[in-house]
Formats: C-alpha cells, sequence, structure tokens
C-alpha cells in the first residue's frame, strides 16, 4: 500500500469541517495536494502530530479531528498515546502511516517498528479502545470509515511501502512554510468557529 | 485546602480567559495541578512529558482554546526541541508556568542545576518571562505572559521563585 493512495482514501472520508493534523516528512506535500480545506495543520516536529492533535480535539470535541503521525513520530513520544487513552477524545482517529524506516534520512535507516515492536499492541495498551493494523488499501478505507464515525478515539496503523509520490501537479505543490501554514490554519478555524483567536489587540 | 498561591494562579488564569492547564507535576506548584484538576471551569490535562505537553497546549491554543503549560523549570529542556519547533517554525505560543528550582539557596543537590540552565535555555529560545517572588504579582503576571503569547504568537514564560512557591522538604 502506498501513502499517497492511502491519503487518496482517506481524502474521500475527511470533509471540509474535519481538522487534521500532520506530522513531518512526505506525509505532507502529498496531503497538501489531496486536502479538502485549509482544515490542516501541517505541524513541524517529529513526535507532536498526535499531542497536538489531542489537544484540538480536546478543544473542539464538536469536530472530527484526524492525526496523520508516522511510526518514526510515535516511537519519538510514545508517552502521547498513554495521555491519548487517558483523555479518550471520542473526536480523534490517529492514522499511523508505517513504512517501518526514516525515510527522509539518507538511507532510510529502519525504525524499531521494522523489528519486533508493535504500534497497535502499545496502544491497545495505552487505552485506546479501537485500533488495528491494514496492510491493504481496502482495509485502510474500512478501518477509516469505521473509526470517522464510531464517536470513539481510534488508532490505525497503516503498514505502507516507503517512497515519495513524484507526479504532484507543480499547481497542488507545497511551497508555504510552517508560519504561513499556521496563518491559514488559524484563519480558517476562527471562520469555522466564528471566533477570535488573534484579535487585533489581545486586551488581558 | 486550596494554598493561596494555587487560588491566586487560578484567578489569573481565569482573568487571562485560560481554559486549559497542561501540567507535569512538580513539588513546588503542587497546589496549582490539584487546584486546577478541580476547578470546573479549567480543563486540566496530564501529559508524560513537557515536550508533549507544549505540543498539547500548542492544539488547543491554536483552535481558540487558550492553555498554559505548568511544569517544574527541569521541563523547560525536556520541552525544548518542541518548543524551537512550534514558536520558531510555527509560531505558534506556549505559555509556561514554573516554579525556580536550583534558585540561590536551593537545598536540593539535584536542583542546582536546574537553576543553572532555566535563563540560559530562555534566553536562547528568546522567550520573554518574568521572575516573580511576590503575591501581588501572580495575577498580573499571567495575564501579561498570555496577552504577549497572542500579540507575538511566541512562547511566554513565568517563573516563580521563593518565598511564593514550597521548596520541599
Amino acid at each position: 500500500m502506498k501513502r499517497y493512495e492511502l491519503l487518496k482514501q482517506l481524502a474521500r472520508l475527511v470533509t471540509a469541517e474535519d481538522l487534521v493534523v500532520t506530522s513531518i516528512g512526505g506525509v505532507k506535500p502529498e496531503w497538501y495536494s489531496l486536502m479538502p480545506s485549509n482544515g490542516t495543520m501541517f505541524a513541524d516536529l517529529l513526535g507532536c502530530a498526535t499531542p497536538f492533535a489531542l489537544g484540538v480535539a480536546l478543544n473542539l470535541p464538536h469536530r472530527r479531528v484526524v492525526a496523520l503521525d508516522t511510526d518514526g513520530g510515535v516511537l519519538f513520544n510514545l508517552g502521547a498515546l498513554c495521555t491519548v487513552g487517558k483523555e479518550l477524545p471520542p473526536n480523534l482517529t490517529i492514522i499511523v502511516l508505517d513504512n517501518e524506516r526514516y525515510e527522509g534520512v539518507v538511507g532510510g535507516p529502519p525504525t524499531h517498528t521494522s523489528g519486533r515492536v508493535d504500534l497497535e499492541r502499545i496502544a491497545e495498551g495505552s487505552g485506546i479502545p479501537c485500533t488495528a493494523t491494514v496492510r491493504e488499501i481496502e482495509n485502510f478505507f474500512e478501518a477509516a470509515t469505521q473509526m470517522l464515525s464510531d464517536g470513539q478515539v481510534g488508532l490505525i496503523v497503516a503498514k505502507i511501502e516507503p517512497g515519495l509520490f513524484k507526479d504532484i501537479p507543480p499547481e497542488r505543490a507545497k511551497e508555504s512554510d510552517g508560519i504561513e501554514d499556521k496563518y491559514r490554519f488559524m484563519r480558517h478555524i476562527e471562520k469555522l468557529e466564528k471566533i477570535s483567536i488573534r484579535p487585533r489587540y489581545a486586551l488581558e | 485546602m486550596e494554598s493561596r498561591l494555587a487560588a491566586l494562579v487560578i484567578e489569573g488564569l481565569k482573568r487571562a480567559h485560560v481554559r486549559f492547564v497542561v501540567g507535569l507535576p512538580d513539588s513546588m506548584l503542587a497546589g496549582v495541578y490539584v487546584a486546577a484538576e478541580k476547578d470546573p471551569e479549567i480543563r486540566y490535562v496530564a501529559v508524560t512529558n513537557e515536550a508533549e505537553g507544549a505540543s498539547v497546549a500548542a492544539g488547543t491554543w491554536i483552535t481558540g482554546g487558550r492553555s498554559v503549560l505548568v511544569m517544574e523549570n527541569s521541563g523547560l529542556r525536556a520541552a525544548c526541541e518542541a518548543l524551537a519547533r512550534l514558536g520558531l517554525v510555527n509560531g505558534v505560543p506556549v505559555t509556561m508556568l514554573m516554579g525556580y528550582r536550583g534558585d540561590l539557596g536551593e537545598r536540593f543537590h539535584w536542583g542546582v542545576n536546574h537553576g543553572m540552565t532555566m535563563e540560559p535555555i530562555l534566553k536562547a529560545l528568546r522567550i520573554p518571562y518574568w521572575i516573580i517572588d511576590r503575591e501581588e504579582q501572580i495575577v498580573p503576571a499571567i495575564g501579561r505572559a498570555v496577552v504577549h503569547g497572542i500579540s507575538s504568537l511566541y512562547h511566554t514564560a513565568v517563573v516563580f521563585r521563593t518565598p511564593l512557591v514550597d521548596e520541599g522538604k
């Protein structure tokens, strides 16, 4: 299963009303080219996609929130799964794109999931009630469809092949930096929720 | 019974419209975690390390839920990479409240190093901070730190020193 194919399926399920938080890595340009709105926060930090998405989910419990995390990202901050298991935000779905390697590093050295480490079992042991490991695109679509609609926190470990999608059309290529990404997301939330997050004058 | 420190911190948080307290417990601000967890207007989120805490706090903040990260000042070291990326790359602020472990007069050998590194790290990350030691500073310090986070879109910190904090026995 290739990541881009998986993300295409996810884009069918995620609506303009939903919010997504991504990890660093190949997922960023690929999801950017497919996403339906500015409702994605492209976080630029290994290990922060899931806890950042947890914060979003806790603050906006009426919105579905998807964390697009990676094997390297989850391993970097395993405690975050325990916090998710403690808080149990019903509107959060975590998708771990597990290619069993640090793909952005020269040579793509293996992560621990290439061996005996099983992130689904760790998630189960962290108290996350709904978990799955999928290897085929049909199984991913089925699991994601269920977890996005079942009203409880879930985690899918999606075993994907390594490799970046190389044919993103130039007009859909991601050229923005982290600051622009933040403003787009923040202004999107302000419109969506009809709130002011950063007023012109911040009053005490 | 809620400590005077905890009561004033909660008052400061409410005046600043803070709805989320993200924390990893420590002794100096022990009463604050308990008070935050008990308060019906505040959502307390316990985390497993301060880097994770910074990310959770950033996630609530950027979606309109003002938050603070409460921790020992050693947590600043644990949170460094998260703070650097969230602040310098994305510009999403995290306001931190921390006890000044390792301040002059520290009685615990293991705490001395916290004091040696805290201010250099805050300065290296260009985080504005206010070290307070009087009760009347608590509410305004929290308010100013939260407001500065909004206007600068960058992290801020309030550091509580003796005699405000319980140094432990």
